[in-house]
């Protein structure tokens, strides 16, 4: 071997493991700021078992923010996972449950359903990309093979991959002191002065295509069957519940009453219960934004409506 | 694709590994389809542009070439240019135009739009062209034969987007030759990459953020926010396009292609004339200079034509400016009109800095005066930035009139400021910076890091590269100058 190809080797070489010393600080560094984060919340949890695991997108979040998920917890008498993800589609939401269910067990999921994650890519294929979750998610072979057969199947970027087992995202960690939380959790304790226009641009991020594409719905209508599948086959009951949300933002919504059909046919006929609270709790006093429930808004929500669904009663 | 995108760093391996592969003589073709999909990777229809821009310069190149009278050359050369040029106003200006002579009839949107953003890149590429065709009329350049080498002049993919704007007469010779890097070309151009990739992911985007809200909302940040704004974005800027030029020329590089230098160190300019003459974007400095200043006669008819010459120069550079991802806006006439009332002072007290320095040359040369020149330059350029970076020109004004009605007690807010860690990032970075420069300025780094022990430069290769890793922000933010 010549010399300048020696030279080279050698300064590969010190690059790598130099890589792999930023690298290991930044996994230790994710471990002492995580706490949002699904896959953080399955390798970190205490215990085996659970009695109910929440899936969903950023609606569900505010049952864990703080403390919540303990008083639930303690109010319900029941040990409760949220791996709830900001902006999480039925296939985001699948590929947690499939990790979830080889780590640990679970008695009961609780799907919290959004029409807008059914629309777009922006909330499935493309959340696997976004360096806020990557940089949050601890590093498992299973978990890069895992998803690189998501890369492989379901048209997840091949960039996501790699910055998952290069660890790209956690090296390049803007937040790397900061605590991982979601950035509503802050506005937690606020009540939300109702705002068309806030409303109209919030459904405007949504709903990314003004036009709803059927082949993108039957679509995401697919994954979430194969999601009930993989739950059924698992032995896991699964409970469907739409969070609650302003009448005056409900209105928003577009195409509704033609999702709740089409979803709520599917539900019927695998025997599978939803619970739709969409228009449980209009007061502005519920809601911390647009459209999420604050302390008082989840306060409410346990005692008259998610508590018996999830003692059983 | 940007060069700071991961489509990149696939792309360009990929380009040396085949071109490395190709006969020495078909190497022309293969860098040509590699320009084109570089191009073409951004907006495949600005191919369109790009086509018809090489049309028109080779054959309206061969024309003047051919021609037997002096009638028939002018005419190619003024039809060539009117394509060119008419285009890239057509592009900037006529939407705009359109509107605001709405706007001034009061009368509701009527006239037709021509809806199309510039290209990517024209303005970079279109002043190529005229260079070429102008050069041809002079009897500069002997107008090139082969149409292959003239398209990849005009499309070199290291310098479409932004620059620099090379002469046919430096690149096309260079085309003769193997289209192979030579060892230390390919040190040279490594290393111009990684700072250029420096500049641009850890100092200009970690600068950006700050700056972006400041000037968002002039009216409500505080004279301390501005303040730090406009020295953040002096920096901004210069690390943006300069961050750049130095991917650009070491891209080149790796294929054996010099570029001209088009950034040396401007903040440590000791005039304005200094900065925009020799050390900033010193390409088109010397455009302007050798294609629209001299024509109009330059220094030589009279004093006040001069001033008229130089004042041409800059409000015509503001115009080419508008349209910079900061919106086209009259903001850019005003800032290359400052520019030339700059230039105006200059020339104005040229003489008493003249009889200065004869009567007292050692005060005159004296460390001092010159940081003091260089300060004040640099602030002066500083102001000019405002009117670039701001949306209009009465926002410009407001951010510097909150600035100058909070400067006497600027130190105690100063003092006061709840500074975040991205500003002390910011400020650190910008030290760091400037200490380079200065170093460089004297002795050039890479003869210095070529000097040091092995385990320096290469602790200095890793700092670097790590630091590119930990701190550039690597989320795609477009170059300024890209979109000029």
């Amino acid at each position: 071997m010549t010399h300048p190809r020696k030279t080279a080797l050698l300064f590969v070489a010190i690059g790598l493991a130099l890589y792999a010393g930023v690298y290991y600080a930044a996994e230790r560094q994710m471990y002492r700021t995580g706490d949002a984060n699904p896959f953080f919340k399955i390798a970190t949890a205490a215990e085996e078992d659970f009695d109910w695991v929440i899936l969903g997108a950023s609606h569900a979040m505010p049952l864990d923010f703080e403390d919540f998920n303990a008083k639930i917890e303690r109010a319900t008498g029941q040990r409760i996972l949220n791996l709830a993800a900001p902006g999480a589609g039925p296939l985001y939401n699948r590929f947690v449950l499939e990790h979830f269910l080889d780590r640990r067990h679970t008695d009961n999921v609780l799907y919290v359903l959004d029409s807008f994650a059914f629309h777009s890519s922006t909330w499935n294929e493309e959340r696997f990309a976004d360096a806020k979750l990557l940089r949050r998610t601890p590093f498992a072979p299973a978990l890069a093979w895992h998803l690189t057969s998501y890369s492989l199947q379901e048209g997840v970027d091949a960039l996501a991959v790699l910055d998952y087992v290069s660890g790209f995202s956690k090296i390049n960690n803007r937040d790397r002191f900061q605590r991982d939380v979601w950035e509503g959790e802050a506005q937690f304790d606020r009540t939300h002065r109702p705002s068309a226009a806030a409303d109209r641009k919030r459904i405007d991020y949504l709903y990314p295509s003004p036009e709803a594409d059927p082949a993108v719905f039957a679509r995401y209508r697919d994954v979430f069957t194969s999601l009930l599948d993989t739950a059924e086959r698992a032995g896991v009951r699964v409970v469907v519940v739409k969070m609650p949300v302003p009448a005056r933002f409900h209105r928003l919504l577009p195409e509704e009453p033609a999702f709740d059909q089409a979803i709520g046919r599917l539900l019927l006929n695998r025997g599978i219960p939803i619970h739709d609270f969409s228009l449980a709790m209009d007061e502005p006093r519920f809601y911390f934004d647009t459209d999420h429930l604050n302390r008082a808004g989840v306060t409410a929500f346990l005692s008259d409506h998610l508590g018996p669904i999830l003692r059983g009663d | 694709m940007l060069f700071t995108s991961f489509a990149f760093f696939v792309f360009l391996p990929l380009v040396l590994a085949v071109n490395a592969a190709t006969p020495a003589r078909w190497r022309w073709a293969w860098l040509l389809l590699a320009s084109y999909v570089f191009y073409a990777a951004w907006e495949p229809f600005n191919l369109l542009y790009l086509g018809v821009v090489t049309v028109v310069v080779y054959g309206c190149g061969r024309g003047i070439a051919l021609a037997s009278s002096r009638g028939l050359r002018i005419t190619l050369l003024v039809a060539g240019l009117a394509v060119v040029l008419g285009l890239m106003v057509a592009f900037k200006f006529y939407d705009f135009l359109i509107g605001e002579l709405e706007q001034i009839a009061g009368i509701a949107r009527v006239l037709p739009r021509l809806g199309v953003a510039t290209p990517v890149g024209y303005s970079f590429y279109a002043f190529c062209a005229v260079s070429y065709l102008v050069d041809a009329y002079a009897g500069r350049l002997a107008p090139e034969r082969h149409a292959g080498n003239v398209a990849l002049y005009v499309a070199w993919f290291p310098k479409i987007f932004a620059g620099p704007i090379e002469r046919a007469t430096t690149f096309l010779p260079q085309l003769g030759s193997a289209l192979r890097a030579t060892p230390e070309q390919t040190v040279a151009g490594l290393q111009l990459i990684g700072w250029g990739l420096f500049k641009k992911l850890v100092i200009a985007d970690n600068l950006a953020p700050l700056v972006d809200r400041s000037f968002s909302i002039a009216a409500y940040a505080t004279p301390v926010d501005l303040l730090l704004s406009v020295y953040f974005f002096a920096f901004q800027i210069y690390c943006d396009f300069s961050g750049y030029t130095d991917i650009a020329i070491g891209v080149s590089l790796l294929f054996g292609i010099s570029l001209m230098e088009n950034f040396r160190r401007p903040y440590l300019s000791a005039s304005t004339a200094e900065f925009w003459g020799r050390r900033w974007h010193i390409s088109l400095g010397r455009w302007f200079r050798d294609y629209l200043y001299v024509p109009l006669g330059g220094s030589r008819i009279g004093p006040v034509r001069r001033y008229v010459n130089l004042m041409a120069v800059f409000v015509v550079s503001g115009l080419w400016h508008a349209g910079l991802g900061y919106g086209v806006g009259w903001t850019f006439l005003v800032w290359g009109a400052l520019n030339g009332l700059y230039q105006w002072a200059g020339v104005a007290t040229g003489p008493v800095w003249r009889r200065l320095g004869a009567r007292l040359p050692r005060l005159a040369a004296s460390t001092p005066l010159r940081v003091l020149r260089v300060l004040l330059t640099f602030h002066l350029i500083a102001v000019a930035w405002v009117f670039f970076r701001a949306a209009s020109v009465g926002d410009a004004l407001l951010i510097l009139e909150r600035i100058g009605s909070g400067l006497w007690r600027m130190p105690g807010l100063l003092l006061r400021y709840p500074f975040s860690v991205d500003h002390y990032l910011g400020l650190g970075l910008i030290a760091l910076l400037v200490v380079l420069e200065i170093l460089d300025e004297r002795r050039s780094i890479w003869q210095r890091l070529a000097a040091a022990p092995v385990a320096l430069r290469w602790a200095v290769y890793y700092a670097g590269i790590f630091a590119l890793l930990v701190l550039g922000r690597w989320q795609a933010r477009e170059f300024i100058y890209m979109q000029f």
